[in-house]
């Protein structure tokens, strides 16, 4: 099996583990990872922003650059999701790009999604260190409605103690442009998250978007936490 | 009213509420308390049924609207109420005004309305010399007090109970307490006097059901049963889209709203109210006006953000917002805060004098996902954010930014060298005063994934 | 009893309302008696048969429903759905003889209860009263730290007697 791999903008800026991390996974399970190079973002912050001249620039170039027939694995939800949901309705007007957006849109799946439901990760018997708990991001939650596959496979980690976070559901502030545009509200979000991530007693908080880890990893700092914010991708390959 | 906040100041407003400690720990407690009693509430219940049933009710309404309008006007006059169309704020509290100066009335007790917040009907009764009485205690608690309310069905909510204790002994000369039965109690001897020697009763009304000609109000107090039945001259003040079809409808909203608002089955009280007191009958006012307000409601049914009116004013959206927990409600500048608040306040006030609210929202979903009458929140407020950037209402900085994202997007040559410029400017830019962002990134790398996937 | 009753009874208390089970009018007397204290004040409409057929003492009688201190009337249903008493003014009752005394005593024959919202109004003609109220338990609020209070604008104590024949 063959799949095509969006990094995205963030891992491909600031966390390139990630990426690495994601291709050893799927090599793991026999899956060859094509990277093609033309890639740049998925359009998601012009889109939360209300650009929308910006978003159909990335969405062309997207649909370009991804061309074929494997399906694309992308480790993060928003962008996955942006791909997944918001593709299609982007270009209602034009019929040739709308048929050409479903295509992409439909072989598009994010990480932990493609891991479960395509490979059954979550019962090859994958091995894990310490203790962790997991932050379940929004668009990923609620647009791509994946809640149970990050949790199956952190589940699944043998060596690793898997803590339940209270509220893991509710935002941490990241929000993409919102961190920057409302900071102090950002951080008493993230603020907030961050205490309860500290009192599950965990070592590790994990999750499946680079945008959240990041905001909650600059909270759990201020707060002076040794607490590790690391996406799921460096979890579940962390042994191989 | 002191300190009241505007909505073109909300970057302000927010950062200052995050830093009111008190204000977190009351927020916190509110929206934890509401969003566990909604959940208790709805649990067992089919939820998805009942709340599709709503929307197509309310999206049913709002497509015949001027025909329903007609209907509970027919069917409302034929029982003996007066109706009033007010095309906007402006109109309606002339209405209101003239009904109680033609009369006489210099005491009015109210029931909680969030329309007369909207068209500031208080002040300009106040100004003219009447006494307005605010009856429901979160509402005359902020009244006394001098505030806006700070969420649509506990106005209060941003205070705690000494701070409610400090407020009642300064303003009403009664001794300090912190227990709220104590302050309810005082609340209650207060008004009660107020409800039986008021010349008038002025009230919202949750739903108009245009079969009957009947207002529905639900309350817990009781103040609305004393407002509407007591004093013999009731004005019932509402918003077009507050209609419902028949009864048979209605009984879904009775079912739904208070459950969605408060986890509770029904609120203790629930009064249906049909026309004026009828030969025979020991109860209801001997006079009824109701007053239907427009005030930019069949503008916004023309738009592209009609379903926002489908709103049945239940809360769930604003309780379950990350947002409005950490800021409350009076940071927004609006009558309306929270989710259905930031979608109705630029659509009421108009971008020019709202657009900063469009700001509050992370566009999480959890909204949408409590929403009982599917009020599709986060696609309205994307929408909006589009017509925010048409009308040209966004910060140069941000511009300059997205034209040239849209160029490097396009261009990985031009991606990877906004990444290498980005990454020399860090030191420089994180360095610039009040820059509370790049701090909290990580720095860019050097050796990115692209670099490392071409084998450098 | 059946299932009507058990319902509403049970959703009944639910809310906060207290709640009782008797057969006929002689058990219904009693009832009401183990409600009433010497220093009631006591409003009862005194309109229905079975109103009439309860013995109050006269002392305590009031025609006042502001000034006294519990009202005891039958009341025009209820729905079982979520335990709620009906009123109307349907027929000449004064509504806020129910709201304005601290203690609310319904009475409820057993054949008014309905089960659901849609059952009730699906009775009403297109003819209503002036005011149909329906009431959940006890007068409350939350508004001050969402602490719960009972007993604001409208009674402290609702007591339901459900009557069956």
């Amino acid at each position: 099996m063959r799949v095509q791999l969006f990094a995205t903008c963030l891992v491909d800026t600031f966390f390139p583990e990630t990426g690495e991390a994601c291709v050893r996974l799927l090599k793991h399970f026999g899956v060859e990872t094509a990277y093609p190079r033309g890639q740049t973002c998925c359009g998601k912050p012009p889109n939360s922003a209300g650009y929308a001249r910006e978003v159909k620039l990335a969405a062309t170039r997207f649909i370009e650059v991804f061309d074929g027939s494997d399906a694309i694995v992308v480790p993060s939800g928003s962008c996955a999701s942006m791909i997944r949901n918001h593709y299609p309705e982007l270009f209602r007007d034009d019929t040739r790009m709308a048929a050409k957006a479903q295509a992409v849109a439909a072989r598009t799946f994010e990480l932990t999604q493609f891991l479960v439901n395509k490979l059954e990760a979550h019962k090859a018997g994958l091995k894990g260190r310490g203790k962790i708990t997991y932050h379940s991001s929004c668009q990923l939650r609620r647009e791509l409605g994946v809640k149970e596959e990050p949790l199956s496979l952190l589940q699944s980690l043998q060596g690793v103690e898997f803590v339940p976070l209270p509220s893991e559901d509710r935002c941490c502030g990241f929000g993409g442009m919102f961190m920057a545009k409302l900071p102090e509200v950002s951080m008493a979000m993230a603020d907030e998250k961050a205490a309860s991530i500290v009192e599950t007693g965990a070592e590790v908080v994990t999750g499946c978007d680079h945008g959240c880890l990041m905001n909650i990893s600059d909270a759990l700092r201020r707060r002076g936490a040794a607490v590790q914010a690391k996406h799921i991708a460096q979890v579940l390959a962390e042994e191989l | 009213m002191i300190g009241i906040k505007s909505s073109l100041a909300f970057r302000e407003n927010a950062a200052e509420a995050v830093r009111d400690s008190s204000l977190r720990s009351a927020m916190r407690t509110a929206t934890d308390t509401f969003t566990q009693l909604r959940s208790a509430g709805m649990a067992s219940f089919p939820m998805d049924e009942w709340r599709d049933r709503a929307s197509e009710i309310r999206l049913n309404v709002l497509n015949s609207l001027p025909d329903y309008l007609d209907e509970f006007s027919r069917n409302a006059t034929r029982v003996g109420a007066v109706v009033h169309r007010a095309r906007d704020a402006e109109a309606a509290r002339d209405i209101v005004y003239h009904l109680l100066k033609d009369r006489g009335a210099r005491k009015i007790v109210k029931a909680k309305s969030m329309v007369t917040e909207e068209i500031h009907l208080n002040q300009h009764l106040e100004v003219r010399g009447m006494e307005v009485v605010e009856t429901d205690l979160g509402e005359y608690i902020v009244q006394i007090a001098g505030e806006a309310p700070s969420h649509i069905l506990a106005p209060a909510i941003h205070k705690n109970r000494r701070q409610v204790g400090r407020l009642f002994q300064e303003k009403l000369g009664v001794e300090y307490s912190d227990d709220p039965k104590v302050l309810t109690g005082i609340a209650r001897r207060v008004l009660r006097n107020e409800f039986l020697t008021a010349d008038a009763g002025i009230s919202g009304a949750n739903f108009a059901i245009a079969g009957t000609g009947s207002l529905a109000l639900f309350t817990n107090e009781g103040n609305g049963r004393m407002v509407t039945t007591v004093p013999p001259l009731h004005i019932a003040v509402l918003t077009i889209e507050k209609i419902i079809p028949t009864l048979a409808d209605f009984a879904s909203f009775v079912r739904l709203l208070p459950r969605s608002a408060t986890g509770q089955p029904l609120s203790s009280y629930l009064s249906i109210i049909t026309g004026t007191r009828k030969p025979g009958e020991a109860t209801g006012a001997r006079e009824l006006h109701i007053v239907l307000v427009d005030n930019g409601r069949t503008e916004i049914l023309r738009g592209e953000c009609r379903e926002i009116l489908k709103c049945i004013r239940c809360s769930a959206c604003m309780n379950v917002c990350p947002v409005y927990r950490v800021i409350g409600g009076h940071a927004y500048g609006s009558t309306y805060p929270g989710p259905m608040g930031i979608v109705l306040t630029v659509l009421l006030d108009g971008m020019e004098n709202a657009h900063p609210v469009l700001d509050a929202s992370t566009l999480c979903g959890a909204c949408a996902e409590v929403c009982p009458v599917r009020v599709p929140l986060v696609k309205l407020m994307n929408l909006l954010r589009e017509r925010r950037v048409e009308a040209g209402f966004t910060q140069s900085a941000e511009r300059t930014f997205m034209a040239g994202y849209g160029m490097a997007v396009r261009s990985p040559k031009l991606f990877g060298l906004g990444q290498t410029l980005s990454r020399f400017l860090w030191p420089l830019l994180e360095r610039v005063p009040g820059n509370m962002t790049l701090p909290r990134l990580p720095k860019p790398v050097k050796s990115t994934f692209k670099r490392r996937m071409s084998g450098q | 009893m059946s299932d009507l009753v058990e319902t509403f009874m049970r959703r009944a208390i639910n809310m906060a309302a207290g709640v009782t089970l008797v057969n006929g009018e002689g058990e219904l007397g009693q009832a009401v008696a183990t409600l009433l204290s010497p220093e009631d004040a006591i409003y009862c409409p005194a309109s229905t048969a079975l109103e009439k057929g309860l013995t109050l003492p006269a002392e305590s009688l009031t025609e006042d429903y502001s000034a006294a201190s519990i009202t005891v009337e039958e009341v025009f249903g209820a729905i079982a759905e979520t335990g709620t008493i009906v009123c109307s003014s349907q027929g000449g009752k004064p509504l806020q003889a129910g709201l304005l005394p601290s203690r609310h005593c319904a009475i409820l024959p057993e054949s008014r209860i309905f089960a659901t919202f849609e059952d009730f109004f699906a009775t009403l003609g297109a003819d209503l009263p002036t005011n149909i109220t329906l009431i959940s338990g006890p007068s409350r609020t939350a508004d001050i730290e969402l602490t719960l209070t009972v007993g604001v604008h409208g009674p402290e104590r609702l007591d339901v007697i459900v009557v069956q024949e």
